[in-house]
């Protein structure tokens, strides 16, 4: 009896823990538009390996678009001198393909 | 104390504001829109012109994500090189050590947002803004100083201006401060990328000229030569 008890009570507790517990974003993030896209820097990041994959000068890689695939990646289409590229990277920075488009 | 009972009149106008516009008028919007988040009541809230001049008039600057802070960057070019997401609103500066300056902007409205790499030609203290002949073609206000307009607190160009380059040739296009700071965060502009007066300042201070500047705006034309 005594432990069903203590289990309801931290099952009240643990609700009323979530239920004051706050969804808001840090006041740095409190902003957006309806167009979502990779964070700039991870752009930046697949415009870095398209370069070397396509062999072109990093400074004629450009982003171009760019959307959330899951809640870890993202793909990132890419202009490399008149060419497409499509890259895809993680939210840590990490390149997992990059491909010419087809 | 003072810092709460700050902050309760803030949520206090953002509620008051929230109510009376009406989650019906946001999602009437058409096409992006850049939103807010409404710490009252938990939801995104559409931010347009009309919003921003109150937010500005009742705060006396523009939202916490739109000021200038330092913020994780990881990225290989180098510190100095100057990053625009125009569809964040937000222009970041490079700083040693995989951080960025984060600045709020003000971008190009529909149709003349861009997108490309150049470099920062020249710089200009308080400049003067002389428009290009097709902004004196379709805007009698821009037409009065088609000779150009002497720098102040009410050029349109602000306190500094970085001028836009790709080679030796001028894009037309800056990165300059603005008399209406409410605009930052927006897509207000006629292609220039505008900034608060103060942040274009210490933007000015730490930007040398010939510095790289990656402008990423999704679904805008490339500027030519990428």
């Amino acid at each position: 009896m005594r432990a069903i008890f203590l289990s309801v009570t931290f099952l009240v507790a643990g609700a009323a823990l979530v239920g004051c517990s706050s969804t808001a974003p840090e006041p740095q993030d409190m902003a957006r538009t309806t167009v979502q896209t990779a964070p700039a820097d991870l752009q930046l990041t697949c415009a870095s390996a398209a370069a070397t994959s396509a062999g072109v000068d990093a400074n004629k890689v450009l982003p171009v678009g760019s959307q959330q695939l899951d809640a870890t990646r993202y793909q990132v289409e890419l202009n490399a001198s008149g060419q497409r590229y499509v890259c895809i990277v993680d939210n840590m920075g990490a390149v997992s393909s990059v491909q010419k488009a087809a | 104390m003072a810092g709460t009972l700050r902050r309760n009149a803030r949520l206090g106008w953002a509620a008051a504001l929230f109510t009376a516009v009406g989650l019906g008028v946001a999602l009437a919007q058409v096409g992006p829109t850049t939103q807010i988040f409404d710490p009252k009541t938990h939801k995104w809230i559409n931010y347009d012109r009309k919003k921003a001049r109150q937010y500005y008039a009742a705060h006396g600057q523009v939202p916490d994500a739109f000021r200038r802070q330092i913020v994780p960057f990881r990225t290989a070019e180098k510190p100095g090189t100057i990053i625009i997401d125009g569809n964040q609103h937000f222009l970041y500066l490079v700083l040693p050590g995989l951080k960025a300056v984060r600045y709020g902007i003000g971008v190009g409205r529909e149709g003349f947002g861009w997108a490309g790499i150049v470099r920062v030609g020249r710089t200009a203290e308080w400049p003067t803004w002389t428009p290009p002949a097709e902004m004196v073609a379709r805007d009698p206000n821009a037409a009065k100083f088609a000779g150009g307009m002497p720098g102040g607190p009410d050029n349109p160009l602000g306190a500094r201006a970085l001028y836009l380059y790709q080679g030796d040739q001028d894009t037309i296009y800056r990165i300059h401060g603005t008399p209406e700071p409410w605009t930052i965060g927006l897509d207000v502009s006629s292609g220039c990328i505008r900034m608060n007066n103060d942040d274009i300042v210490d933007l000015h201070a730490q930007v040398q000229v010939g510095a790289k500047v990656v402008v990423l705006m999704q679904g805008a034309a490339l500027y030519k030569g990428v």
